[in-house]
């Protein structure tokens, strides 16, 4: 299976995904693991770092999301579950570190989704909504904002289930019954 | 009148490509008057009515009182309405969400997402369908 969770800042998307993460590894009996995508950059970045990880316990396996996404999965047995925390950092180092444009964008991320199904995973990916905002002018903001939602619609596509997240509560979009 | 609403890049325009492929297109030109939309008007043609946002930025920064402007925009939409039953044109708008992000700093960017969440309301409220728009799936709201 492979789902979709987003929201705003502190909404609880991260507390619903590793739920859903859970729930699928349960069925299956397999492995947690998260792949992160936030670095350290300052003291505030370390400590919500931190505050993650130990919101998460000892049960999960941490690996680095890297920008090549089709290689994120590589030795991961069938049956784990895989929780890719947040698409919006990604995206960010994807554009602004490495210059991906959103063809180069897409086919890592298909990469990623390819591989899940492929090795019988299933994969929570979560994400932050910034496109309902009034968007900043500067060329490099919207060129990041299109970047992301050209990634969220290729996501909510293909996803077996699309969750929004509001103080907490899930709003299902897709899902599988449905 | 029907109504798609979505943020920037939630896939507005293919939402109603696909489910009117043969509507006409009218996009609003900033500073020209709201009803050139008469011009894409055809009898029995289904008019998607398109580019809010550029033309209410051109429009806030001439007209300085916001309920006048919003009250053009509803004098606007209830034409529209008169023209879709008297023409048989059925009117599809797509308007942007722009409201949920931080207060922006700049005083004409605050009118600009005020006069948007205006004329979301007062669309909605005319409307018989209302669809949201969110990364490519759609849900009906009304």
């Amino acid at each position: 299976m492979i789902a979709f969770v987003s929201g705003g800042a502190r909404s609880g998307k991260s507390e619903v995904a590793e739920r859903l993460a859970r729930e699928c590894r349960q069925a299956g009996g397999g492995t947690l693991y998260y792949l992160a995508t936030a670095t350290a950059s300052d003291a505030e970045m370390a400590a919500r770092i931190a505050r993650h990880r130990r919101d998460r316990g000892a049960e999960w396996h941490t690996r680095e999301a890297p920008l090549a996404l089709g290689s994120a999965l590589d030795g991961i047995d069938p049956g784990s579950s895989v929780l890719l925390d947040c698409l919006t950092l990604w995206a960010s180092r994807a554009r602004f570190e490495a210059g991906f444009d959103s063809a180069t964008g897409t086919a890592q991320f298909e990469a990623l989704l390819v591989a899940t199904r492929a090795r019988s995973l299933d994969l929570v990916v979560v994400s932050n909504d910034l496109n309902e905002a009034v968007l900043p002018g500067d060329l490099a903001t919207r060129g990041y904002v299109a970047f992301l939602q050209c990634l969220h619609r290729q996501l909510a596509r293909e996803a077996d289930r699309v969750v929004e997240v509001v103080a907490g509560i899930a709003i299902d979009w897709k899902s599988p019954s449905a | 009148m029907q109504l798609f609403i979505g943020g920037a890049g939630a896939g507005k325009h293919a939402a109603v490509s696909e489910r009117f492929p043969t509507a006409r297109w009218h996009r609003l030109t900033p500073g020209d008057a709201l009803d050139a939309w008469n011009e894409s008007l055809a009898d029995g043609m289904i008019l998607v009515v398109t580019g809010w946002t550029a033309w209410l930025e051109a429009a806030l920064a001439v007209e300085r009182d916001d309920d006048r402007l919003r009250g053009r925009l509803v004098a606007a939409l209830e034409t529209l309405a008169v023209v879709e039953s008297e023409a048989g044109s059925p009117v599809v708008l797509i308007l942007p969400e722009m409201g949920r992000g931080i207060v922006p700093m700049e005083p004409e960017l605050r009118r600009l997402r005020d006069l948007v969440g205006w004329l979301a309301q007062d669309a909605a409220a005319r409307a018989e369908a209302v669809w949201y728009v969110r990364h490519g799936l759609i849900k009906a709201l009304k």
